[in-house]
């Protein structure tokens, strides 16, 4: 709101960071491990006086400049354009509150740059001991980047003491410090062998082959190993909701982190048939899958680390959208449009509601759904929602999925908001979630006040079928109390008179002359739309829920409906009435047997 | 004030600070950038002449250029870092508004580097190709310098941002603006200049290995230093008239610090063309890079006068934090003592 929003909505701007990211971080932590790799392989060729030993350690030390130096600090500066292309708020916050942590880790960046530069073009040439220091320096430098460079990521993640007192230090040693710390630098480690393995691949003495690959090899059994428990750790020291979601609670994490484990299974299989078994037959292929892997790894581990923020982007600070948590209630009450600095309209108005609406779907949504892109899709995700339906998630999103901020605005900002996506995106018709029995020149006044009240949440269809059977008494008697009938509904504050035009109009819905359709909707179906369409659709393209029921009965399917959690972590709780589950049930058990 | 100017965040030292680190590495970027697009220009030039010298140059020149887009890289780091600090709720909107082609930096400078390293690691196999891979080079750099005009010119301008809602898909220019040409002429102008002197300080150095190589080289670094400083000096005015009005007279009497700067900047303008005549190659580099400094305090100037009627640095709010500052100047100390060391252990070596 505080800064344009570079909008493509089919690519998205996550999908632009995430790319730059994993690939600067594959070959960040590279640069750091393979320096220390670098001055202890040296080491070894002078202690054996082994020449071959050297001359590998020379020709890898290229390849090591060729691919740090240039791919990885530049990478490096194209993160930093990315996030502040794509976050200017979440960069701006942190670039004033770190940047002096920023600026010292300039300092080790020239440091690793003389330093790699006179490693590489004296080698040969300077003795062995001031070359080995000078081996030493870079990696102590490259170290101390990965040092300060983790203090700020730690604390979009787990900003700690700093939440309370404000103070650079509590941010940068925050809770997940250490443990990333560590972890972080056994990756680097890992990285270094299994880079390693791409030079000692083309080595052409046999010997020598055997023992770099050996060598390399014993690298990366020994940094996963240490990598490990370390993992283990930063994971126990992740607050609650972070911990959730990397335990399950995220789907697209829960996708990552086995991604993850192939990966390093994937490493562990290779790596100990070249150390173990057969060195002398490694060649592109290992090497290739070795590499494959580490990606994976390291693009996993990004993954879950950044996915496990949401839904902040510096957590308990700032939303993904770069809304404050501290302003969302002051936006609610005052409205966000006029608060917002990068929309076209500043002033809510009804005539506008889809581009007001769009202009909130930039500001709001865009920071993580695409139109019609690769990630996170906003048009099948909506496609199946009813008008009410839609504005009842919006008002409720960031309870029911917790990964997702809360929307920030006054209530007609979210209806502009359901409008565009209802209307704009998925080109439905406004009319038919409006439109009540007729033209608006001939609205009774109850059909009036369930225009102007009642209908951003339910249909006159739905009320009709909610309400057979009832007798005027009933719906009166209703209408002062409408949290006493579904919690989620507000109470009605209209006059006396108001609330006996809206009892007339709800009767009138059940005489022969109206013209609204009741029950067509199956009550199972109306609780399908409210809890399961947004993650769901029944047999269409989008994460369809018939296949895999496929065979149920429906008391396993009942039995089901209770325990969601338990049949997929990222599956929140149904909660609905034991009523309603059953509706749905009966519902689905329909549904699929028309399909069969 | 612009509405659409976005509400800065606070600083944790004086803003004074900031603007003195700004004012302190910005311009050993742009020396560094000048000694790399006026080698790379000079090395392409040498290519096409047919004598062994130039032959020779050609070489030479390739083995450092990778050198010098390292450094320009890394001292780019530190002023862009302090600049966002002061500035940057102007920096990143313009940077969004023509998103496209500042995320293009990253990839084109990936592309020349690579194209400089082959240069180098394969100057004799890649025979005539090589000229190819610098050219290219070059021309990258000049592509790379007019989206930087870009972009420093449209943060200084928030009544152009209104273009935005016409267009939010980051394919935005400052096209229109009349100081953008002569910015960007100055700058690269002044950088084949200063490039040029730098190739000669370089030949001054080779000296005692290769006589016949230094004496061609300081000749041509010093030729074209003078020349193009001569130019340079009118396209100073083309861009100190394009100017504002309100701004251009910050210099002429506006504000007695910059116009003192800037009378002080034409004195050494004309200062280093003699000694540039002269071929004193020590005495002009020692002027020079006191003028890069000078024209790099103008150009704070130049962006405070744009900048004047909606903001200024001095109504930034401070919550102060100063012990991150004196970390960073300690590592700051140690890291260049220990570059030191690094740089003694090699001149040792010879």
């Amino acid at each position: 709101m505080n800064y344009p929003m570079w909008y493509l909505p089919e690519i998205g701007g996550g999908t632009m960071i995430a790319l730059i990211a994993i690939i600067h971080v594959f070959v960040s932590h590279f640069a750091v491990g393979g320096g220390l790799y670098l001055v202890l392989a040296e080491r070894k060729g002078i202690r054996e006086h082994d020449r071959g030993i050297l001359d590998f350690t020379k020709k890898h030390t290229k390849f090591f400049l060729l691919v740090t130096m240039v791919f990885g600090g530049l990478t490096g500066v194209a993160i930093w354009f990315i996030i502040s292309l794509v976050h200017p708020s979440a960069t701006s916050f942190l670039i004033h509150t770190f940047v002096f942590a920023w600026a010292t880790e300039w300092v080790f960046f020239l440091v690793e740059i003389v330093a790699l530069f006179i490693y590489f073009y004296t080698f040969g040439r300077m003795d062995h001991r001031n070359h080995q220091i000078i081996g030493w320096i870079y990696f102590v430098a490259a170290w101390i980047s990965l040092f300060i460079i983790n203090g700020i990521i730690g604390f979009m993640l787990t900003p700690g003491g700093w939440l309370q007192d404000g103070d650079f230090w509590s941010g940068f040693f925050n809770p997940t410090f250490w443990p990333a710390l560590f972890f972080r630098t056994f990756v680097a480690l890992m990285m270094a062998g299994s880079y390693a393995f791409v030079t000692t691949a083309f080595i052409k003495d046999a010997t020598l082959k055997r023992t770099m690959t050996v060598f390399s090899g014993k690298w990366v059994l020994g940094a996963l190993l240490a990598a490990l428990p370390s993992g283990i750790w930063y994971v126990s020291v992740l607050p609650q909701p972070a911990m959730e979601l990397v335990k399950g609670a995220s789907p697209t994490i829960s996708r990552a982190l086995s991604y993850g484990t192939y990966a390093i299974v994937g490493i562990l299989i290779v790596s100990l048939l070249l150390t173990l078994t057969k060195p002398a037959r490694h060649n592109g292929i290992y090497a290739t899958v070795v590499m494959v892997c580490a990606f994976l790894f390291m693009g996993s581990f990004e993954w879950t680390r950044e996915g496990a923020r949401r839904p902040y982007v510096l957590n308990e600070i700032m939303y993904s959208n770069s809304i404050y948590k501290k302003d969302v209630e002051r936006l609610n009450t005052e409205g966000f449009l006029q608060n917002a600095k990068w929309v076209r309209i500043q002033e809510f108005h009804e005539e506008s509601l889809l581009e007001i609406g769009q202009d909130l779907f930039k500001n709001q949504c865009y920071a993580c759904h695409t139109i019609g892109g690769f990630n996170n899709d906003i048009l099948p995700r909506t496609a199946n929602m009813s008008f009410p339906v839609l504005v009842n998630y919006l008002e409720t999103i960031h309870d029911r999925r917790y990964f997702m901020p809360p929307f920030a605005g006054t209530s007609d900002e979210l209806r502009a908001l359901a409008t565009y996506i209802y209307s704009g995106l998925q080109g439905k018709s406004m009319a038919s979630a409006v439109l009540v029995t007729g033209g608006v020149a001939e609205m009774s006044p109850g059909e009036q006040l369930f225009a102007d009240n009642c209908v951003f949440c339910h249909e006159a269809e739905l009320i009709k079928t909610k309400t057979i059977g009832w007798s005027r008494d009933k719906i009166r008697l209703g209408m002062d109390n409408l949290s006493g009938l579904n919690p989620a509904m507000p109470d009605f504050n209209g006059s006396e008179l108001e609330k006996e035009h809206l009892s007339d109009f709800i009767l009138a819905l059940h005489s022969p002359e109206s013209k609204v359709m009741g029950t067509p909707h199956h009550l199972g179906e109306s609780v399908f739309e409210t809890h399961c369409s947004m993650c769901h659709s029944l047999t269409a393209d989008y994460n369809p829920l018939l296949p895999k029921i496929e065979g149920w009965d429906r008391m396993r399917l009942r039995q089901a409906l209770d325990q969601l959690d338990a049949l997929n972590p990222a599956m929140p709780p149904l909660q609905a009435s034991d009523e309603e589950k059953d509706a749905l049930a009966d519902y689905l058990m329909e549904e699929s047997r028309e399909v069969m | 004030m612009s509405p659409l100017i976005p509400t800065p965040d606070t600083l944790p030292v004086a803003w004074g600070w900031f603007q003195f680190l700004l004012l302190l590495t910005l311009p050993f970027h742009l020396l560094a950038m000048n000694a790399m697009v006026g080698s790379a220009a000079l090395a392409l030039y040498a290519r096409f002449r047919a004598d062994e010298p130039s032959h020779r140059l050609a070489h030479e020149l390739a083995k450092i250029l990778p050198f010098l887009v390292a450094f320009t890289v890394n001292f780019g780091v530190a002023p862009l870092l302090f600049n966002q600090v002061l500035y940057g709720h102007f920096l990143y909107v313009s940077s969004i508004l023509m998103a496209v082609f500042w995320l293009a930096v990253i990839p084109l400078l990936i592309l020349a580097y690579y194209a400089l390293y082959l240069y180098d690691f394969r100057f004799n196999s890649l025979g005539k190709a090589g000229t190819v891979f610098l050219a290219m080079s070059l021309l990258i750099f000049f592509v790379i310098a007019f989206i930087y005009t870009n972009n420093m010119t449209l943060m200084l301008l928030p009544t152009q941002w209104v273009a935005y809602f016409q267009n939010a898909a980051g394919t935005l220019l400052n096209l229109s603006d009349p100081t953008l040409i002569p910015r960007y002429l100055h700058f690269m102008i002044g950088a084949l200049a200063v490039g040029g002197l730098f190739v000669a300080l370089f030949g001054k150095l080779k000296e005692n290995r290769d006589r016949e190589m230094a004496d061609a080289v300081v000749r041509l670094g010093m030729n074209a230093f003078t020349w193009l400083t001569m130019v340079q000096i009118l396209l100073g005015l083309w861009f100190l008239m394009a100017l504002p009005k309100k701004v251009m007279l910050i210099f002429m009497g506006g504000d007695t610090v910059a116009t003192l700067i800037f009378l002080l900047g034409l004195i050494l303008a004309i200062l280093v063309l003699v000694t540039g005549l002269k071929k004193k190659v020590y005495l002009t580099t020692g002027l020079a890079v006191v003028l890069v400094f000078l024209m790099s305090f103008m150009r704070a100037y130049v962006r405070m006068g744009f900048h004047e009627p909606y903001f200024s640095v001095r109504s930034l709010v401070v919550v102060p934090q100063y012990s991150p500052m004196w970390v960073f100047f300690l590592s700051l100390v140690a890291g260049l003592l220990c570059i030191a060391w690094m740089v003694k252990k090699v001149v040792e070596i010879r």
